[in-house]
């Protein structure tokens, strides 16, 4: 396959369309799920904290973690209010789980790093986050000042994407739509830019043909004094001369060859 | 990637204080439970159930050697005898009497008459410096902790100010208590620093005795020279009139602080800011489990209180003067309603 | 338009690429912001809906208590701090059943009580750009007041509005890589090609068929330079077959004067026309200083998309050990990265007069992409400062690999517009390089940023080892100046006392200025002031934008006045002022101090640089002519890059002393006091021998 000028600045030119285009859809694509991502991230942090102030009124009261049974109602309420909540864990500062919306996963240990952030000093808020899920959680204090365990709830990482699938395969179309009609135009604008070259190109080809077979001169555009053209018309004529120069040696030289 | 943004969402609600927690080490369970001796003043209460229940929440085991002096000091002597030769791990002393008698003062403790091997901890000693149970509450210097149980002036003045931002803040005390004399010090430090004002009432003192038929009068005297607000003094005197007291406020319209549990909970105190016995005796244990289980020397565990403030709201008192609380404080607050009287 | 020159041409086709990227990237942002905006609505709605059941759970928790609802006390204080708190709340209300605003934070009940009283029971209102979600309070049954949370629309679009920043980033970036892949193609495939044939046809005008041009593209400027080529060979076929006649004649004929006649027929034609010797026309090649241009500025680019984060990716590794501080350890990758490059400069020269530039460039790239590559795997500092080394290394061979192919192309025409090649393809490359590597390093993290840097550098490669012909290796370059004195006496000249007070007092500072304030300390400080690495980025591109502008100016300035030691030392002045400017006596925001000094830094080397360069042949004339240009000017660059060594370790080294933006004061101090010196010493310049450049240009 051969690659005229027209193809390779236009390849060249979509190739560039499609990379801005991607990294752009890539760059947006991870803003809008940081943006969003964050504000489903704040919102489970609202309802653990609730979740947090509710555990430790009671604690102020004295009464030991385990023994608030009624916190197993409290998170079952905000896990049926909300179906994208995976689950609503309680443990205890040794990872022993004492509530959960499962109720199956009561009495099992939390993986390690759920402790981590229980013996940090400062009591803050913490996010970990997994290949399928997110997780947000706060350590209980009690009265004492002694963390006590923590609360956590877990949320799909994925369901952004769930969620948004609809919009984001909208946008997506829409994308790959204009970078096509543009990869389209430019197709086009590039073959009409550079046609002029070829043709020219091609004009000069013939002259050259044209001169060198039936004679006559190159005109050169008369715009163009000592440009190129005028030059090439000159190789033109030099050329057409040097060939019938030779020609007309060839001939001398065989008339004298024969001659004898 | 970093992100420096990080869990925005969280309402300003409730300040949480720091503390170090103590679940890094977790020692395999000793063969046997801890004993304990527990010399109690006046019987069994909460804070001695505060005390036992940590263990039991803990699941730390302990063994408790409870003994009761029943406000008699004479008997305190055998408990030091009786605690040393049971060779105890740990001494826990109710009240200032108890802790005096058998821990010693700072500066005169006595190995044949005080107990100095065992650690100890003591809890309901108002003044743990006054009565030089420790020379300050950062380090016993000794082999003793502690905890205390009264909570600041400032913070009770803070509370109360939130309430209802008075200028005048009023007392009624009995002039032969020491414990209200220093209230009234103190608040009246505090009124120059944040700018209140504090007027007191002494009740009238006949024949040695203090005359409970005089706090009405004393009440509507504060009230007529524009008191916004009663203080009630941590007062035995007070305390065993407080009926009269908070009526006779209630009468007058006038909202009451009480310093103690007891105005606001089996009486008609508005408010009450208090550390309670049960949390001060579960305190206690968890300064004994530094002590036994992650073997922290006494002398490096501080004396203080509960981190959070138990704040008693009197709904019907509330109710009946109209005077009511702030959305904050209604959330932190326990509240009194109706005869029962818990939440 | 001209077909032998380019910027006609260019110009149409950068148009072009302008029409063809701004326009559907800036159409799908806009239609993509819409989308994503919305889509939050019904996440902002739940989140609107959890905080505004926690205060109703409040609210009903009192007036169960008997407070009477429009007697609640403190409500300001219950809802500011969830305004805070979430900042996408805009009002927290209570109203009553009849729609009464009973309280409100955030917005004039003014403002809502219309609504609440039109809407009744309704739960959701649109007031303006708020969305209004309303949630009853019971008690005993009755409705007696509703919360009414309020959020903002506007706060998704402000928080998605950063995005811009990073898209303008990417089209911009992307507007001048299409531009350079743009010159790449036309002066590849157009203008090199067609100058070729400008040469064969000047020749060929003039009666000399002995050159064709050389090319085998497939495109029309090919299928051209073919039908021309074809032409002459077919003359010069005509022509041979004439000789070989004559010769057949010459060689055959009995009659004398028939081989007489025959050989003057010869001389004439050959007297008229000239025609290969060696039997056939001989292959006309020309390397073009641009071919190098777009393997280069991938290359650079490659490299600068560390810039805006370097320190900081040092940092990450931690803490200091014994023998360095934190800080020193940040600042070492950088000042390793230019150890390596000094170390290897001198020495690429020696290894491509063996080698030849292009397969220098191409062992060049196996250190640098290597290094880039397994950074971003780098597990402790060390390993990051060797990696840095090794990357130095690769990195000084490859640049002056381009530099010795782009003076050997440009041997003939002049030397200033191959530095300007150069030039143009380092500060392009570096805006776009430092930028998208934030914009990046934000997005896929530090680790992969390397390993697009590898990528990058791995894809110059390979546009060297296609396009660059093994064989138009020219001969070595004439070196100006015979070069036989030996190294040792190039140090005599540091007895020229000029030459040496511009190294010491100019060259140097600017380089420490350039290394220890823009690459080290700037993104540190930015960091720490809470910017983005986009950001950090941005503001760094300040730099070779600035420099990108104001050097053209200047060479040109320097050029026509010949004022060039004034030029160095006002830059150099400027550069030092500008360092003082996060004094804190000034009171300017760091960040703020930290841009207007890169600015200034900008200025002061867009001021001097190129005249910096210019000075030194004017300096030392005899010199040059000794040892020749091109050694002067190696031993110029050892010696600045000295100065590049030293500004970061310097600048590390004042941290612990005075702080970050005091360490940018020290450095500034540093550098004012040696342009100073420069001043000073500047004004007897003029005093002594003056020669004038001993060429135009460069």
């Amino acid at each position: 396959m051969s690659w005229s000028l027209a193809r390779k600045v236009s390849a060249a030119l979509v190739a560039i369309l499609l990379c801005t285009g991607l990294l752009t859809a890539v760059f947006g694509y991870y803003k809008f799920e940081d943006v969003l991502s964050s504000l489903v991230r704040s919102r489970y942090s609202f309802v653990v904290f609730t979740i947090k102030k509710n555990i430790e009124d009671r604690l102020n009261l004295g009464l030991a973690l385990r023994q608030l049974r009624q916190i197993q109602e409290t998170i079952e309420l905000e896990k049926v209010r909300d179906d994208q909540i995976l689950g609503i864990e309680i443990y205890d500062a040794r990872g022993e789980v004492l509530f959960n919306t499962d109720r199956g996963g009561i009495g099992v240990s939390v993986p390690a790093k759920w402790l981590e952030p229980l013996a940090q000093p400062s009591s803050q808020p913490f996010s970990l986050m997994d290949d399928d899920m997110q997780l947000v959680g706060l350590p209980l204090v009690n009265n004492l000042g002694k963390v006590e365990g923590a609360v956590v709830l877990r949320f799909p990482s994925a369901f952004i994407d769930r969620e948004l699938g609809p919009l984001l395969s909208r946008v997506a179309v829409e994308l790959l739509a204009a970078l096509g009609l543009f990869s389209v135009i430019a197709l086009v604008a590039s073959y009409v830019v550079l046609g002029s070259v070829g043709r020219r190109l091609r004009a000069m080809e013939r002259t050259l043909a044209t001169v060198l077979a039936e004679g006559g001169d190159a005109e050169p555009d008369p715009t163009d004094e000592g440009g190129f053209e005028s030059r090439y018309a000159e190789f033109v004529a030099k050329t057409r001369e040097a060939v019938e120069h030779i020609a007309e040696s060839t001939q001398e030289v065989e008339r004298l060859d024969r001659l004898a | 990637m970093i992100r420096r943004d990080f869990l925005a969402g969280l309402g300003g609600l409730g300040a949480v204080a720091a503390w170090p927690s103590g679940l890094a080490a977790q020692p395999a369970k000793p063969p046997r439970p801890y004993r304990i001796y527990m010399a109690l003043f006046r019987g069994w209460e909460e804070a001695a159930q505060g005390f036992k229940d940590y263990f039991t929440n803990q699941g730390i085991p302990v063994e408790l050697i409870i003994r009761d002096c029943a406000q008699d000091k004479s008997k305190l002597p055998g408990f030091v005898a009786e605690a040393k030769e049971m060779k105890v791990d740990l001494v826990f002393t109710w009240g200032t009497t108890v802790t005096q008698e058998m821990l010693g003062t700072f500066d005169k403790v006595d190995p044949a008459k005080h107990i100095t091997d065992i650690p100890a901890v003591f809890a309901i000693v108002s003044q743990p410096v006054g009565a030089k149970v420790v020379p300050n509450l950062l380090s016993s210097g000794r082999n003793i902790t502690g905890t205390s149980y009264l909570v600041p002036m400032e913070t009770q003045v803070n509370l109360l100010r939130s309430y209802l931002p008075v200028k005048r803040l009023g007392m009624v005390y009995n002039p032969l208590e020491r414990n209200s004399l220093v209230a009234i010090d103190e608040l009246r430090e505090l009124g120059t620093a944040q700018d209140f004002e504090v007027i007191v009432a002494p009740v009238d003192v006949v024949e040695g005795k203090p005359v409970a038929a005089s706090i009405p009068g004393k009440v509507a005297s504060l009230k007529e020279s524009g008191v916004g607000f009663l203080y009630i003094p941590p007062d035995t005197f007070l305390n065993v009139n407080r009926d009269i007291l908070t009526q006779a406020a209630l009468d007058q319209q006038l909202p009451t602080f009480a310093a103690a549990e007891n105005p606001v909970v089996t009486s008609k105190a508005l408010i009450g800011g208090v550390y309670r016995y049960y949390t001060v005796g579960q305190l206690t244990a968890y300064k004994a489990e530094q002590i036994l289980v992650h073997n922290k020397p006494p002398q490096d565990i501080a004396i203080d209180a509960p981190k959070r403030l138990s704040i008693i709201l009197n709904m019907p008192v509330v109710r009946a003067l109209g005077v009511y609380p702030p959305m904050n404080l209604l959330s932190l607050a326990e509240v009194i309603d109706g005869p029962g009287g818990k939440p | 338009m001209r077909l032998d020159r380019s910027r006609p041409l260019l110009v149409r086709l950068f148009v072009l690429a302008i029409l063809i990227l701004v326009p559907p990237v800036a159409m799908i942002t806009f239609r993509a912001l819409g989308e994503f905006e919305r889509g939050m609505v019904p996440e902002l709605d739940k989140k609107a809906a959890a905080i505004g059941r926690d205060i109703t759970a409040q609210v009903e928790r009192a007036v169960e208590l008997g407070i009477p609802i429009d007697h609640l006390v403190g409500v300001d204080e219950f809802f500011r701090p969830v305004l805070m708190a979430n900042p996408e709340l805009r009002y927290l209300a209570i109203s009553a059943p009849d729609g009464r605003v009973l309280f409100v934070t955030g917005a004039p009940s003014a403002d809502l009580e219309p609504h609440y009283r039109e809407a009744g029971q309704a739960t959701n209102l649109t007031i303006g750009d708020f969305l209004d979600l309303a949630l009853p309070v019971q008690s005993k049954g009755e409705r007696v007041a509703a919360v009414h949370v309020g959020f903002d629309q506007g706060y998704i679009a402000s928080r998605l509005s950063d995005i811009f920043y990073d898209i303008a980033v990417v089209l911009v970036a992307s507007l001048i890589v299409a531009f350079e892949i743009l010159l790449f193609v036309v002066f590849f495939n157009v203008t090199g090609p067609m100058k070729l044939v400008g040469l064969v046809v000047d020749r060929a005008r003039r009666g000399d068929f002995s050159h064709v041009a050389g090319g085998l593209s497939g495109d029309e400027v090919g299928h051209f330079v073919r039908t021309l080529s074809t032409t002459i060979r077919r003359a010069d076929d005509q022509y041979r077959s004439l000789m070989a006649y004559i010769d057949e004649v010459r060689a055959a004929h009995f009659d004398k004067s028939v081989v007489e006649r025959v050989a003057e027929i010869a001389d004439r034609v050959k007297f008229l026309y000239r025609f290969a010797e060696s039997g056939r026309p001989a292959v006309l090649r020309e390397r073009l200083a641009t071919d190098i241009r777009l393997p280069l500025f991938l290359f650079v680019f490659a490299e600068e998309m560390g810039r805006a984060f370097m320190p900081l990716y040092a940092r990450e590794f931690g803490q200091s050990t014994g023998l360095f501080t934190t800080e020193m350890l940040m600042a070492l990758p950088i000042t390793m990265f230019m150890v390596g490059i000094t170390v290897a400069s001198p020495w690429a020269g020696s290894v491509i007069a063996r080698l030849g530039t292009r397969r220098v460039f191409l062992t060049g790239l196996i250190p640098a992409a290597g290094g880039y590559f397994l950074t971003a795997f780098a597990d402790s500092v060390v390993q990051l400062i060797v990696l840095r080394i090794v990357s130095g290394l690769g990195y000084a061979l490859v640049t002056v690999a381009c530099q010795t192919y782009i003076s050997r192309a440009t041997l003939e025409g002049k030397r200033a517009q191959g530095l300007g090649i150069y030039v143009g393809a380092v500060l392009t490359a570096s805006i776009c390089g430092t930028a998208m590597g934030g914009v990046l390093a934000e997005r896929v993290g530090f680790d992969a940023t390397f390993v697009v840097s590898a990528v990058l550098a791995a894809i110059s490669g390979w546009l060297v080892h296609r396009l660059l012909d093994p064989g138009a290796e020219g001969g070595k370059a004439a070196d100006d100046g015979d070069g036989s004195a030996s190294d040792k006496s190039l140090f005599s000249l540091f007895a020229n006392w000029r030459f040496t007070a511009l190294l010491l007092f100019a060259a140097v500072p600017a380089k420490m200025a350039l290394t220890g304030f823009l690459f080290f300390l700037v993104p540190v400080i930015l960091w720490r002031a809470e910017m983005s690495l986009p950001e950090i980025g941005r503001t760094i591109v300040l730099y070779p934008l600035i420099m990108a502008i104001l050097s053209a100016v200047s060479a040109r300035i320097s050029d026509l006045t010949g004022w060039r030691t004034g030029l160095v030392a006002i830059g150099g002045l400027i550069g030092g002022l500008g360092l003082l400017l996060p004094l804190p006596q000034l009171g300017l925001e760091p960040s703020m101090a930290v841009a207007l000094a890169i600015i200034a830094l900008g200025v002061s080397h867009g001021l001097s640089a190129s005249p910096q360069l210019a000075l030194v042949p004017d300096l030392c004339w005899i010199e040059c002519h000794t040892f020749g240009r091109t050694r002067v000017l190696a031993l110029v660059r050892t010696v600045e890059r000295l100065g590049s060594i030293v500004g970061p370790v310097l600048a590390a080294a004042f941290i612990p002393i005075w702080g970050l933006t005091g360490a940018v004061v020290a450095l500034g101090g540093v550098v004012l006091v040696l342009s100073v010196i420069f001043v000073v010493c500047s004004f007897a310049f003029g005093s002594g021998l003056h020669l004038v450049a001993e060429e135009d240009g460069e």
